[in-house]
């Protein structure tokens, strides 16, 4: 059964191009029906108990499965995702090219993440990561538009380099600990001397999940990803894949480093600055689904937090784990009405940007009510899904400052509740766009389209949008229910009492984030990003353009940076002969050292940047005075100093040219009287006309002779001018050496 | 199995080849149906004395004493004949299309059969005089290969070729004659035939032996003597892709081993300077390879910096002159082998079909070429080293070896990564244009590329299945290696 659950979908994923040759309509059934069968095996494995699978000897370190409540609560949650984008896909793609691809690396890839989640080994683990990565990569490019493309290559560098990391940390794993099984983590990093090394693993492995989960700094393929994605996709991308990511951090922080206060704190502060950096990127967009992207960046943060606090709480980590566990499911349900939705704006217009888009959702109940209760839900409103868990976290927070006294942790408890009222902020701006303000022009052709999603595009949507008030209005029941399944995989502890989700106490922190969400709107969304062009206000993008880490950072290191290093040296070695052109060579790479400092090699990117940042500082407080003309100056001088440094070797090179590697000069013909096998050929001709062969004055032998030896000379020129001519000789004194000495034996 | 079944397996090639100047230059079909039977048999045979030949010594001829020709398969040659009988067959084959509207058919065919036999000396060699004499016979045969499209670049590039060999040999011959000055001039040992008291002190035994380990990795590509390998690619594809990713440059890296493992031995070099500087001359070999090959935008010129980078995995791995080491090189011969061949015929499939040889061109040609571009992905995620596939399974064993051996070595796993990361630029750039091609590509251009023929696919089709199988079988592999080197 457990290999059923990964290799079914990949197997009929591999057929549907098949099918799709011959009838669409048959394929899109196949491939609803493999999606159904899909959540049939997950409701299985759900009620039967816990199973684990091994094969050994695959890949030179085998595969293992298994399955734990957490694992088949999640397995139930991406069949049932993944069924509903899948039947919204059916009307969504009607239009699209290449479907055939989509379709079949739709199924592989839920092969592949089913295969995450079963494993029960990380090496197993990241074999089905690696699959995923490469599989969903066709989902962000397939617009094959430029945008696409250039988020499609950084999400497949992200995921390319984040795998390979991630590899190294697994290596450095197995070999510190002998293992890479999840459930040997913590007894061998107990039994372990060397803590240090287990970071740095950890640290590797964290890098390359935390890159797909959107952990802060690796998160920039969300934003870029999503908006170029196919709406369905784009919900798989943000609802499931990153818990992939997540997965993984968990493994780390509840087996590795379980109980570990450091690897908590790190994880916590990474979880922080993401969880904040993400609602402020998502408040400041003016794109549909780049805000639901960098809302899935911020969600993301919360989870990292929950996992930060179970390691941070140790044995009391029940609140924690609950809330971590209870948020990555509501997460994968908002994301998904909300990605939908944007699908179903899409699939009508064609644009993302709120300028173009608002108004459209008016008198639009289908669309309106779905996006209604994601939106409360992700803000954290009382009887929907998204409070229960935020309230935990909350509730987690402030056992965390009971047990380790206020300070940093006080502040995370309001960078908290600030990042909850960002989130309200920006759901409110998109809600307001989309559903209550009126287009300028378009509004009436807006109100028009009465038939904007079919039947089963708006089953997809509703039903499960009805998951979240039904999950937060019942939740002492059916969330706590949910909640118990995580644990044995979470290792919390038990609970002390039931959370009791309608005190005062817990209301409170919800309604505080509403009250900070409501002042920001009106306070910042309202006056600051916004401007009255002609007459209507419209949504401007206030985020400056140079301040994003890929291009900042990222781009220039890798493409740039790295292979450079070594550019110079290859130039050295470019030609193969050694001893004539080495000044040339020295001056080449000279050169190349003026390049890097005179122009732009290594620097001036840099600087460029740098310069750029000065100057809108400079333009803050008036006219650019002072560093503008210190940097050109700084130019300058490296310059003049570059160009002295390889005119003077110029000036070497020429002296050298000069004396030591001047060009031989001809034969003088006189000389070839006086030469020896002149001489000789001379007297052979004496002979010959002695003998009577020859008439006396012809010199044949003479001629021929000396040619000879201009030949031979010519050719010795050519040879000793070759490095492997250099190599001959030193072997042959090598050898005399060699001969000498055993000799002297 | 009867003591000149071995001899045998080399002799045919030999005259097989020589017999080919025979035929007319004329007749294609004739010439490489030959030359398929040929190589067939002769790898069936070399199969049949691999699985039950056994290891005893045979003497072709003494010259002195101390000079035989001897042949003597151990475990680690019928490894590597084994590499070499797989993949010998399946490269004429892919020639039997590509080289059909070459030039001098007829000298290409009889001097690749040649370099077989060659192969197949270097491998069942039984002492170093015997592989010193074949391997500088597969220098002299393959250079009419490098030469065979006759252009001016064709032959600077053989000439470099020759060259650089001959100057190898000479320091090789050096560390040669130091071994049979001590009188060690028996069959290969593991563990090393240098017996007792050296000459001259240790130093100067390690001083020879860098000597020998410098000479054999000309052919083996090791920074600073890899120019020729990057210039020899402008030899008909089967040339580039079976003697330049395998035959001649892992003959270097054998040469070396043989040299390092069974002659001058592990207990003297282990430890010393001599290893330190060859581990770290690979490390940086690796490093510098893929960073070139990120730069050059020559598709075949890309895949050979490649071969320079990984097959200093190999010499890095051997050199850690650790049972763990060698086994995880070994390895790594195999898998490189498959996975370098595969990508060089998809980049020879481009140029035969289209004409295209800079990776710039590749732009949507995969959609026309569908096979061959499925195939060069799977070998690109091959050589990034990604699992399941078999370029994972051999860097995961060099990693833990050098893991295990510690120092410097840290070094050099330190490469092996950050090469890793820089073959995933270079392999996934080049595949990417070829299936999502940019947006101002001129696609129209494409309309006459269609995809490479049977004879072609068969064999890409074949390898990347077995780099598949090799991946997944990971394991049963390993062990079997290391039986066959003793462990």
């Amino acid at each position: 059964m457990l290999y059923g659950l990964i290799f079914f979908p990949m197997a009929a994923g591999l057929l549907l191009p098949l099918i799709g040759s011959r009838s669409l309509r048959a394929r899109n059934a196949a491939m609803a029906a493999a999606c159904l069968i899909n959540l049939a095996f997950s409701g299985i494995v759900l009620l039967r108990p816990d199973a684990s699978a091994r094969l050994a000897g695959f890949a030179g370190l085998g595969i293992a499965l298994e399955t734990d409540g957490f694992r088949k609560v999640y397995l139930l949650v991406i069949a049932f995702v993944w069924l509903m984008t899948t039947l919204f896909g059916l009307e969504y793609f009607s239009h699209y090219r290449h479907t055939n691809r989509y379709c079949c690396l739709n199924l592989v890839t839920l092969g592949a993440l089913n295969g995450v989640f079963l494993a029960s080994d990380l090496f197993t683990a990241l074999i089905f990561f690696e699959i995923m990565s490469f599989t969903s990569y066709t989902w962000v490019l397939h617009e094959e538009t430029p945008d696409a493309l250039k988020a499609a290559n950084t999400y497949l560098a992200v995921a390319v380099i984040g795998g390979l990391v991630a590899l190294m940390g697994l290596f450095l794993l197995q070999h510190h600990l002998g293992t890479t099984e999840i459930a040997k983590l913590y007894e061998a990093a107990a039994a372990s001397q060397n803590r240090a090394a287990l970071y740095v693993a950890g640290g590797c492995v964290l890098f390359g999940f935390g890159a797909k989960a959107g952990m802060f700094p690796l998160h920039i393929w969300l934003p870029k990803a999503h908006p170029v994605a196919p709406a369905p996709a784009s919900a798989l991308l943000s609802g499931l894949l990153t818990k992939s990511g997540v997965f993984g951090v968990l493994v780390l922080s509840c087996e590795l480093f379980r109980s570990d206060p450091a690897w908590g704190t790190a994880i916590l502060l990474l979880g922080a600055v993401t969880m904040l950096l993400g609602a402020l990127l998502a408040l400041f967009s003016v794109d549909l689904k780049r805000t639901l992207a960098c809302s899935s960046v911020s969600q993301i943060g919360f989870i990292l937090v929950g996992v930060g606090l179970m390691d941070l709480l140790g044995a009391e980590n029940a609140l924690a784990a609950r809330g971590t566990l209870l948020h990555m499911l509501n997460h994968s349900l908002f994301k998904l009405v909300l990605f939908l939705s944007a699908g179903a704006v899409y699939m009508n217009l064609h644009a993302l940007d709120l300028n173009g888009i608002r108004g459209f959702g008016r008198k639009k109940p289908l669309l309106l009510i779905p996006f209604l209760f994601a939106a409360l839900g992700i803000g954290g409103f009382p009887l929907f899904s998204g409070y229960v868990s935020k309230t935990l976290l909350h509730e987690a927070i402030v056992e965390a400052i009971g047990m380790y006294g206020a300070g940093l942790l006080s502040a995370l408890e309001w960078v908290f509740l600030f990042s909850g009222g960002v989130t309200v902020a920006y759901m409110t701006k998109l809600f307001v766009a989309l559903f209550l303000e009126k287009h300028p022009t378009r509004q009436a052709e807006f109100d028009g389209k009465k038939r904007y999603m079919n039947g089963l595009s708006a089953f997809a949507l509703c039903a499960s949008a009805l998951l979240i008030p039904l999950l937060g209005m019942s939740a002492s029941r059916s969330m706590d229910a949910i909640a118990e399944f995580g644990i044995g995989f979470f290792r919390s502890g038990p609970l002390e009492h039931a959370v009791r989700y309608f005190t005062w106490e817990n209301l409170k922190g919800g309604l505080i984030s509403i009250a900070i969400g409501v002042a920001l709107y009106f306070g910042f969304v309202r006056t600051v990003l916004m401007r009255r062009e002609n007459g209507v206000r419209v949504y401007v993008n206030r985020w400056p353009k140079w301040l994003d880490l890929e291009e900042l950072l990222y781009r220039p290191l890798l493409l740039r940076w790295l292979p450079g290093i070594l550019y110079p040296i290859a130039r050295l070695f470019g030609e193969n002969r050694v001893l004539t052109p080495l000044s040339e060579r020295i001056l080449r790479a000279s050169g190349a050292a003026a390049a890097m400092f005179g122009e732009n090699r290594v620097l001036t990117p840099l600087s460029e940047r740098i310069l750029r940042a000065s100057g809108d500082a400079a333009a803050m407080f008036g006219e650019n005075r002072v560093l503008g003309p210190l940097w050109d100056g700084t130019k300058r001088f490296f310059g003049v100093l570059a160009h002295a440094f390889s005119d003077s070797l110029d000036a070497l090179v020429l002296l050298l040219r000069k004396t030591a590697y001047r060009d031989l000069t001809p034969e003088p013909e006189d000389e070839v009287r006086s030469s020896p096998s002149y001489r000789l050929g001379k007297q052979l001709d004496r002979i010959a006309v002695n003998r009577g062969a020859e008439k006396a004055g012809e010199n044949r032998y003479a001629r021929e002779a000396y040619e000879k030896r201009r030949e031979i000379r010519i050719k010795s020129r050519r040879i000793t001018g070759n490095m492997s001519f250099a190599l001959l000789m030193l072997v042959i004194a090598v050898s005399a050496v060699f001969v000498y000495v055993l000799l002297l034996r | 199995m009867p003591s000149f079944w071995l001899p045998l397996c080399i002799l045919f090639p030999l005259a097989a080849g020589a017999a080919l100047f025979a035929l007319p230059d004329r007749s294609f079909r004739l010439l490489f149906g030959t030359t398929l039977a040929v190589t067939t048999v002769t790898s069936a045979l070399v199969w049949a004395w691999i699985l039950w030949g056994g290891e005893a010594a045979i003497a072709l001829i003494r010259f002195a004493p101390e000079l035989e020709l001897l042949l003597k398969t151990d475990g680690l040659g019928r490894f590597f004949l084994g590499v070499l009988a797989t993949l010998w067959p399946l490269t004429v084959l892919y020639a039997g299309s590509y080289m059909r509207d070459q030039q001098h058919v007829r000298s290409f065919f009889a001097f690749f059969t040649l370099a077989y036999c060659a192969a197949i000396g270097v491998a069942a060699a039984g002492n170093l005089f015997t592989l010193y004499c074949f391997y500088e016979f597969l220098t002299l045969s393959t250079v009419p290969l490098i030469l065979q499209p006759m252009t001016s670049a064709a032959r600077k590039a053989a000439r470099e070729y020759f060259l650089y060999s001959i100057g190898g040999s000479a320091f090789a011959f050096v560390a040669m004659l130091y071994l049979l000055a001590h009188g060690a001039s028996g069959p290969f040992t593991p563990g090393g035939i240098l017996r007792g008291e050296v000459f001259g002190g240790e130093g100067i035994a390690r001083l020879f032996w860098l000597f020998g380990f410098l000479g054999f990795s000309v052919k083996a590509a090791l920074f600073p003597l890899h120019r020729w390998l990057i210039k020899a690619s402008v030899a008909p594809t089967p040339v580039t892709a079976l003697l330049h990713a395998v035959a001649v440059v892992k003959s270097g890296a054998f040469a070396v081993i043989r040299l390092t493992q069974y002659c001058y031995g592990t207990e003297l070099l282990a430890d010393s300077w001599a290893q330190t500087a060859a581990l770290l001359l690979a490390a940086f070999t690796v490093v510098y390879g893929s960073s070139l090959a990120v730069r050059e935008t020559h598709f075949k010129r890309r895949l050979a910096y490649s071969t320079v980078a990984n097959l200093s995995y190999i010499l890095f791995g051997a050199m850690l002159m650790t049972p763990a080491g060698l086994a995880a090189a070994l390895l790594h011969i195999a898998a490189h082998a498959c996975i370098k061949i595969v990508s060089f015929f998809c980049a020879g499939a481009v140029l035969h079909e289209s004409g295209r040889e800079s990776v710039f061109e590749l732009d949507g040609i995969g959609r026309r070429m569908p096979v061959t571009f499925a195939c060069f992905t799977v070998s690109a995620f091959a050589l990034m080293g990604l699992p399941p596939l078999n370029g994972f399974v051999s860097k995961w064993y060099l990693l833990a070896a050098a893991a295990e051996s510690g120092g410097v070595a840290w070094i050099g796993a330190g490469a092996l990564l950050l090469s890793a990361l820089l073959t995933a630029i270079y392999m996934l750039t080049a595949a990417r244009r070829a299936w999502f091609p940019d947006r101002d590509a001129n696609l129209a251009s494409l309309a006459a590329v269609h995809e490479a023929d049977w004879k072609m696919l068969v064999p890409m089709v074949l390898l990347t299945l077995g780099m598949l199988l090799c991946g997944v079988f990971g394991e049963p592999i390993l062990r079997a290696v290391q039986a066959a080197i003793g462990l």
